[in-house]
Protein backbone atom coordinates (compact mmCIF):
# COMPACT_ATOMS: atom_id res chain seq x y z
CA UNK A 1 0.00 0.00 0.00
CA UNK A 2 2.63 2.22 0.89
CA UNK A 3 5.28 1.74 -2.36
CA UNK A 4 1.85 2.31 -4.34
CA UNK A 5 0.99 5.46 -2.66
CA UNK A 6 4.44 7.02 -3.53
CA UNK A 7 4.27 5.69 -7.19
CA UNK A 8 0.63 7.35 -7.46
CA UNK A 9 1.97 10.67 -5.78
CA UNK A 10 4.88 10.53 -7.90
CA UNK A 11 3.35 10.28 -10.96
CA UNK A 12 0.89 13.01 -9.59
CA UNK A 13 4.28 15.05 -9.41
CA UNK A 14 5.63 14.39 -13.16
CA UNK A 15 2.11 15.40 -14.12
CA UNK A 16 1.82 18.80 -12.37
CA UNK A 17 5.43 19.85 -13.86
CA UNK A 18 4.47 18.72 -17.46
CA UNK A 19 0.93 21.18 -17.19
CA UNK A 20 3.11 24.04 -15.47
CA UNK A 21 5.28 23.40 -18.73
CA UNK A 22 2.49 24.47 -20.13
CA UNK A 23 1.72 26.92 -18.24
CA UNK A 24 4.72 28.99 -18.85
CA UNK A 25 4.37 28.16 -22.41
CA UNK A 26 1.71 30.23 -22.13
CA UNK A 27 2.69 32.70 -20.22
CA UNK A 28 5.32 33.32 -23.47
CA UNK A 29 3.01 33.32 -26.09
CA UNK A 30 -0.28 34.45 -25.33
CA UNK A 31 -2.53 35.92 -27.74
CA UNK A 32 -3.28 39.17 -25.38
CA UNK A 33 -2.05 40.33 -21.88
CA UNK A 34 -4.88 39.07 -20.51
CA UNK A 35 -3.92 35.26 -21.47
CA UNK A 36 -0.56 36.02 -19.85
CA UNK A 37 -1.66 37.06 -16.49
CA UNK A 38 -3.99 33.66 -16.73
CA UNK A 39 -1.02 31.60 -17.59
CA UNK A 40 1.04 33.11 -14.81
CA UNK A 41 -2.18 32.72 -12.05
CA UNK A 42 -1.85 28.76 -13.48
CA UNK A 43 1.26 28.46 -12.32
CA UNK A 44 0.96 30.05 -9.37
CA UNK A 45 -1.76 27.22 -8.40
CA UNK A 46 0.16 24.43 -10.27
CA UNK A 47 2.93 25.14 -8.05
CA UNK A 48 0.75 25.30 -4.95
CA UNK A 49 -0.45 21.53 -6.21
CA UNK A 50 3.22 20.81 -6.45
CA UNK A 51 3.90 22.19 -2.87
CA UNK A 52 0.77 20.20 -1.23
CA UNK A 53 2.49 17.25 -3.42
CA UNK A 54 6.00 17.42 -1.88
CA UNK A 55 3.88 17.80 1.62
CA UNK A 56 2.19 14.51 1.10
CA UNK A 57 5.72 12.65 0.02
CA UNK A 58 7.92 13.76 2.73
CA UNK A 59 4.96 13.76 5.38
CA UNK A 60 5.87 17.42 6.47
CA UNK A 61 4.61 20.61 8.11
CA UNK A 62 6.73 23.22 6.98
CA UNK A 63 5.61 22.82 2.82
CA UNK A 64 1.43 23.94 3.77
CA UNK A 65 2.92 27.02 5.23
CA UNK A 66 4.61 27.71 2.20
CA UNK A 67 1.91 26.99 0.05
CA UNK A 68 -0.17 29.08 2.42
CA UNK A 69 2.15 32.06 1.96
CA UNK A 70 2.44 31.63 -1.98
CA UNK A 71 -1.83 31.20 -2.12
CA UNK A 72 -2.26 34.79 -0.29
CA UNK A 73 0.44 35.96 -3.05
CA UNK A 74 -1.03 34.85 -6.25
CA UNK A 75 -4.84 36.42 -5.38
CA UNK A 76 -2.99 39.69 -4.25
CA UNK A 77 -0.98 39.81 -7.82
CA UNK A 78 -3.39 38.46 -9.96
CA UNK A 79 -6.05 41.16 -8.71
CA UNK A 80 -3.21 43.92 -8.86
CA UNK A 81 -2.46 42.99 -12.34
CA UNK A 82 -5.70 42.81 -13.71
CA UNK A 83 -6.50 46.54 -12.16
CA UNK A 84 -3.03 47.91 -13.21
CA UNK A 85 -4.12 46.59 -16.82
CA UNK A 86 -7.31 48.48 -16.82
CA UNK A 87 -6.24 51.41 -15.22
CA UNK A 88 -2.97 52.28 -17.30
CA UNK A 89 -4.62 50.84 -20.76
CA UNK A 90 -1.36 48.58 -21.75
CA UNK A 91 -2.03 46.01 -24.23
CA UNK B 1 -0.78 5.80 9.01
CA UNK B 2 -3.79 3.46 8.18
CA UNK B 3 -4.34 1.53 5.21
CA UNK B 4 -8.11 2.84 4.68
CA UNK B 5 -6.45 6.56 5.23
CA UNK B 6 -4.06 5.61 2.51
CA UNK B 7 -6.34 4.22 -0.06
CA UNK B 8 -8.92 7.24 0.72
CA UNK B 9 -5.84 9.71 -0.28
CA UNK B 10 -4.51 7.62 -3.17
CA UNK B 11 -8.46 8.27 -4.84
CA UNK B 12 -8.34 12.03 -4.20
CA UNK B 13 -4.89 12.26 -5.35
CA UNK B 14 -6.23 10.64 -8.32
CA UNK B 15 -9.19 12.94 -8.71
CA UNK B 16 -7.35 16.35 -8.28
CA UNK B 17 -4.73 15.10 -10.95
CA UNK B 18 -7.65 14.37 -13.13
CA UNK B 19 -9.31 17.96 -13.00
CA UNK B 20 -6.12 19.60 -12.59
CA UNK B 21 -5.38 17.98 -16.35
CA UNK B 22 -9.14 18.32 -17.26
CA UNK B 23 -8.61 22.54 -16.99
CA UNK B 24 -4.70 22.30 -18.64
CA UNK B 25 -6.47 20.99 -21.98
CA UNK B 26 -9.36 23.74 -22.06
CA UNK B 27 -6.48 26.33 -21.62
CA UNK B 28 -4.92 24.45 -24.30
CA UNK B 29 -8.06 24.19 -26.50
CA UNK B 30 -10.50 26.68 -26.16
CA UNK B 31 -11.08 29.79 -28.38
CA UNK B 32 -11.25 32.69 -26.64
CA UNK B 33 -10.12 34.06 -22.80
CA UNK B 34 -13.68 33.48 -21.42
CA UNK B 35 -14.22 29.94 -21.70
CA UNK B 36 -10.09 29.75 -20.31
CA UNK B 37 -11.13 31.31 -17.69
CA UNK B 38 -14.42 28.61 -16.62
CA UNK B 39 -11.84 25.96 -17.93
CA UNK B 40 -8.88 27.25 -15.47
CA UNK B 41 -10.97 27.79 -12.72
CA UNK B 42 -11.41 23.87 -11.95
CA UNK B 43 -7.58 23.98 -11.54
CA UNK B 44 -7.50 26.42 -8.22
CA UNK B 45 -11.11 24.85 -7.00
CA UNK B 46 -11.33 21.04 -7.96
CA UNK B 47 -7.77 20.08 -7.47
CA UNK B 48 -5.92 21.63 -5.46
CA UNK B 49 -8.60 21.13 -2.83
CA UNK B 50 -8.74 17.28 -3.31
CA UNK B 51 -4.93 17.10 -3.08
CA UNK B 52 -5.51 19.24 0.40
CA UNK B 53 -8.45 16.75 1.47
CA UNK B 54 -6.07 13.83 0.98
CA UNK B 55 -3.24 15.58 3.00
CA UNK B 56 -5.70 16.11 5.88
CA UNK B 57 -6.84 12.32 5.89
CA UNK B 58 -3.40 11.07 5.42
CA UNK B 59 -0.73 12.82 6.59
CA UNK B 60 -0.59 13.17 10.67
CA UNK B 61 -0.48 16.69 10.49
CA UNK B 62 -4.38 17.22 10.58
CA UNK B 63 -7.45 19.31 9.00
CA UNK B 64 -6.28 23.27 10.55
CA UNK B 65 -3.86 24.77 8.03
CA UNK B 66 -5.62 22.53 5.53
CA UNK B 67 -8.85 24.34 6.04
CA UNK B 68 -7.62 27.31 6.53
CA UNK B 69 -6.39 27.42 2.78
CA UNK B 70 -9.01 25.47 1.14
CA UNK B 71 -10.90 28.48 2.61
CA UNK B 72 -8.74 31.08 1.33
CA UNK B 73 -8.75 29.57 -2.24
CA UNK B 74 -12.35 28.82 -2.36
CA UNK B 75 -12.89 32.58 -2.09
CA UNK B 76 -10.13 33.76 -3.81
CA UNK B 77 -10.82 31.77 -6.94
CA UNK B 78 -14.23 33.31 -8.49
CA UNK B 79 -12.77 36.89 -7.21
CA UNK B 80 -9.65 36.55 -9.86
CA UNK B 81 -11.76 35.33 -12.60
CA UNK B 82 -13.94 37.66 -11.81
CA UNK B 83 -11.47 40.14 -11.96
CA UNK B 84 -9.71 39.02 -15.41
CA UNK B 85 -13.09 38.79 -17.35
CA UNK B 86 -13.68 42.00 -16.41
CA UNK B 87 -10.19 43.82 -17.35
CA UNK B 88 -10.37 41.41 -20.03
CA UNK B 89 -13.73 43.34 -21.11
CA UNK B 90 -12.53 46.57 -20.28
CA UNK B 91 -9.66 46.90 -22.76
CA UNK B 92 -11.57 45.54 -25.61
CA UNK B 93 -11.46 41.94 -25.86
CA UNK B 94 -15.13 40.55 -26.84
CA UNK B 95 -16.26 36.70 -26.95
CA UNK B 96 -15.19 35.26 -29.93
CA UNK B 97 -19.17 33.39 -30.58
CA UNK B 98 -21.06 35.67 -28.38
CA UNK B 99 -25.07 35.62 -29.41
CA UNK B 100 -26.18 38.65 -27.72
CA UNK B 101 -24.13 40.90 -26.06
CA UNK B 102 -26.31 43.43 -23.11
CA UNK B 103 -22.80 44.97 -21.38
CA UNK B 104 -22.21 46.54 -24.50
CA UNK B 105 -24.83 49.36 -24.01
CA UNK B 106 -24.44 49.46 -19.95
CA UNK B 107 -20.54 50.28 -19.65
CA UNK B 108 -18.94 53.09 -20.62
CA UNK B 109 -16.46 52.79 -23.51
CA UNK B 110 -12.53 53.45 -21.27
Amino acid sequence: MNTLFLFVTYFALFIHVAMMAIAVWRVWRGENVIDRILGLELSSTLLLAILVLISLIFQSNVFIDVALALAALGFISTLALARFVVREQMY
Amino acid sequence: MSNIAQGLAILFIIGGTFFSVVGVVGLVRFPDIFTRLHATGKVGIFGVVLLLIAVAISTPLGWGKALILILLLVISGPVTASALASAAYRIGIRPVSAVQDDLQQTIKKP
